[in-house]
């Protein structure tokens, strides 16, 4: 499989005229994780819906290797499999239709992309929910089949929002462990979280984001020397900064 | 509380107005008032020529009033929110909100009644030989037993509470019968419905507004077999029995096929407007019982399930995930011409086999066939690629 780069140069973009984020650049290699964190309304979902083609940029390109989002998108996206912060099923669909949906859209090898959603499916405890409809799955339940729909689309980049909202300790375990062995297997993961003890299990680099810039990319070390904290801080300490960075702009 | 229940009624009432509006529009009021007049032309004819005092007159007088006490539910118009928000109110203020309701919920049963009950007057006093206070005794006994299944449901509010319509029903066909032979019941009906509690002691908030929820869906899906209602809930069925008609190999779809083909079959909307319009096709058919007019107005109907269908389109465009999974959207317009294709050509079949079942067999039945699936192939191949593009 070909080694995949994300490459966002100075987007700049909104949902009007106003740009809500300004000139973003963000590069992730091959096999890096990379976490977005910031405090609510610092332009994570912005940054995240104009990578996935969701809001047209005023500024600015967003590719995969060559290909460009603007110039092919149909390519684009399958490079690119998406876990949103709210579950978004199709309530015509069963699960089992939901995977064969990915199937299709990712245009995968059937036998084996079935073999493995079946071990997604075991692994997330919903391998006997297979002719259950949308409307039967609680919110977790809801979760999980995007997990399972995102990590058997086999995408170089994997953007995960919040992913850690509403599921169990077992499943957040297991997400974290499908998340290391994405990486470990060369793709792309690009996170928003506010549950940083969690992320840190799997996610190497953050970018912190605030007013719709990014202040700073590296590791947790590298952050909390950035904004002065000390080593017995907690990262509530961090959005505290933050938030006087804010109320002061 | 009880402020907050007016204001929800008024409007409740002006939201009902919108709809009425459009359910009853001139050509419909039209249509009605023709056939409400032939009615009662027939019925007025009808009540010289049948001999008085027939052993089934009480019966049917009995069943004729009590067809109206079907209509009418309680009406609370608690809202998902109010489970939050009204949470701490007591007994005591729920009843309060319930007071205007009430007498709301009562007010379509009474104007049906009514209604009934002055169509049926002639019938009574001529052919049964109830007197005018017979007759008035009749009616306070079918609208105290309406009185007595609202206040019954408003009891039925409180955790745990029994109630059920089928048992009320019941109850009250047989006491409007007794009430035919002997109509000072009513009075002991009206004090059985003084009687009945309703009082809140103990509100069942999440029963209570899940069964709200239900009563407006019945009322909106009333609504939507005339006109486009924005509120009502879409719930999707399995439909299992229908899997017959979806390719058994993946290799034979591609995604939009894939969606397209399963919301025909799942959602009520779609697989409700083709049901609806075919079996209008077949009783149009058998009504004009002549091949030409069979086929014309089939060939209407057939054009105008597609016409209807169309939105069908757009259906995911509000799913966050049709638009990011790599699903090609320029050969959506194609794809969903190929699954209006196969619903004309089921409708074509259908129509067909019921004209083989009503309509007289010879040549010109079988060139009505042949004529439909011409126009069924027709629009499926040449008006429905240029309608999507557009």
């Amino acid at each position: 499989m070909t080694q995949m780069t994300l490459k966002i140069e100075n987007l700049t973009g909104g949902y009007t005229g106003v740009p809500v984020i300004k000139n973003i650049n963000l590069e992730i290699k091959p096999g890096e994780a990379l976490g977005l964190i910031g405090l609510n309304g610092a332009g994570k979902s912005t940054t995240i819906k104009h990578i996935l083609g969701l809001l047209r940029p005023q500024k600015g390109t967003v590719k995969i290797n060559d290909i460009d989002l603007r110039q092919q998108p149909l390519k684009f996206k399958r490079q690119v499999s998406y876990i949103p912060e709210t579950p978004v099923l199709y309530p015509e669909l069963t699960l089992k239709e939901h995977i064969e949906l990915t199937i299709l859209s990712y245009g995968l090898e059937a036998d084996s992309a079935w073999k493995r959603a079946h071990e997604l499916l075991k692994m997330f405890r919903l391998d006997n929910k297979l002719d259950w409809l949308p409307i039967h799955f609680s919110k977790g339940m809801k979760q999980k089949v995007m997990i399972v729909s995102a990590f058997l689309a086999d995408s170089s980049l994997l953007i995960i929002d919040e992913p850690f909202t509403g599921l169990d300790p077992l499943a957040v375990a297991n997400l974290i462990q499908l998340i290391r062995d994405a990486t470990k297997a060369g793709k792309m993961v690009l996170m928003t979280t506010h549950v940083l003890a969690d992320a840190q299990q799997a996610i190497s680099n953050y970018a912190v984001l605030n007013n719709g810039t990014i202040e700073t990319i590296g590791s947790l070390a590298d952050i909390r020397q950035h904004y002065g904290l000390q080593p017995d801080d907690s990262f509530d300490k961090l959005y505290q900064i933050l938030n006087q960075v804010t109320l002061h702009e | 509380m009880s402020e907050l229940a007016k204001k929800r009624l008024v409007k409740n009432t002006r939201q009902s107005i919108k709809y009425l509006t459009l359910v009853f529009n001139d050509f419909f009021v039209l249509a009605l008032i023709f056939l409400f007049g032939a009615l009662m032309f027939w019925y007025a004819q009808a009540l010289k020529q049948i001999p008085a005092k027939a052993w089934f007159y009480r019966p049917v007088l009995a069943v004729a009033l009590w067809l109206p006490l079907l209509a009418g539910r309680l009406v609370t118009l608690f809202k998902k929110a109010d489970i939050q928000f009204l949470y701490p109110q007591d007994g005591e203020k729920i009843d309060d909100y319930l007071k205007p309701m009430f007498h709301y919920s009562l007010l379509l049963p009474t104007i049906l009644l009514g209604l009934m009950a002055g169509i049926l007057y002639p019938f009574a006093n001529v052919k049964i030989g109830l007197l005018p206070y017979q007759y008035l005794l009749l009616l306070l006994a079918a609208w105290a037993l309406k009185l007595i299944e609202l206040k019954w449901e408003k009891y039925s509010l409180n955790f745990k509470a029994y109630f059920s319509r089928e048992v009320m029903w019941g109850g009250a066909l047989l006491l409007l019968l007794a009430s035919t032979y002997f109509p000072w019941l009513g009075i002991i009906c009206l004090a059985i419905a003084i009687a009945t509690p309703s009082k809140i002691t103990a509100f069942d908030w999440y029963h209570d507004v899940e069964k709200e929820e239900a009563r407006k869906d019945r009322v909106y899906g009333l609504f939507s077999m005339f006109t486009d209602v924005a509120e009502k809930q879409i719930v999707i069925k399995r439909r299992g029995y229908f899997d017959f008609l979806l390719p058994k190999q993946l290799t034979k779809e591609t995604p939009n096929l894939y969606l397209y083909r399963r919301s025909l079959l799942r959602n009520p909307e779609y697989l409700n407007l083709v049901v609806r319009m075919t079996a209008f096709g077949i009783l149009i058919s058998w009504l004009v019982a002549e091949w030409k007019w069979a086929l014309g107005l089939s060939a209407l109907v057939s054009f105008l399930t597609v016409y209807q269908l169309l939105p069908l389109a757009k259906e995911f465009d509000q799913n966050i995930m049709y638009r990011i999974m790599p699903i090609d959207q320029t050969k959506r317009a194609g794809e969903l011409v190929q699954v209006l294709a196969l619903v004309l050509e089921i409708q074509w079949l259908v129509i067909s086999l019921t004209w083989l079942l009503v309509l007289p067999l010879n040549t010109e039945l079988f060139i009505a066939i042949v004529g439909l699936l011409t126009i069924s192939q027709l629009l499926a191949r040449v008006y429905l690629p240029i309608k999507v593009k557009q």
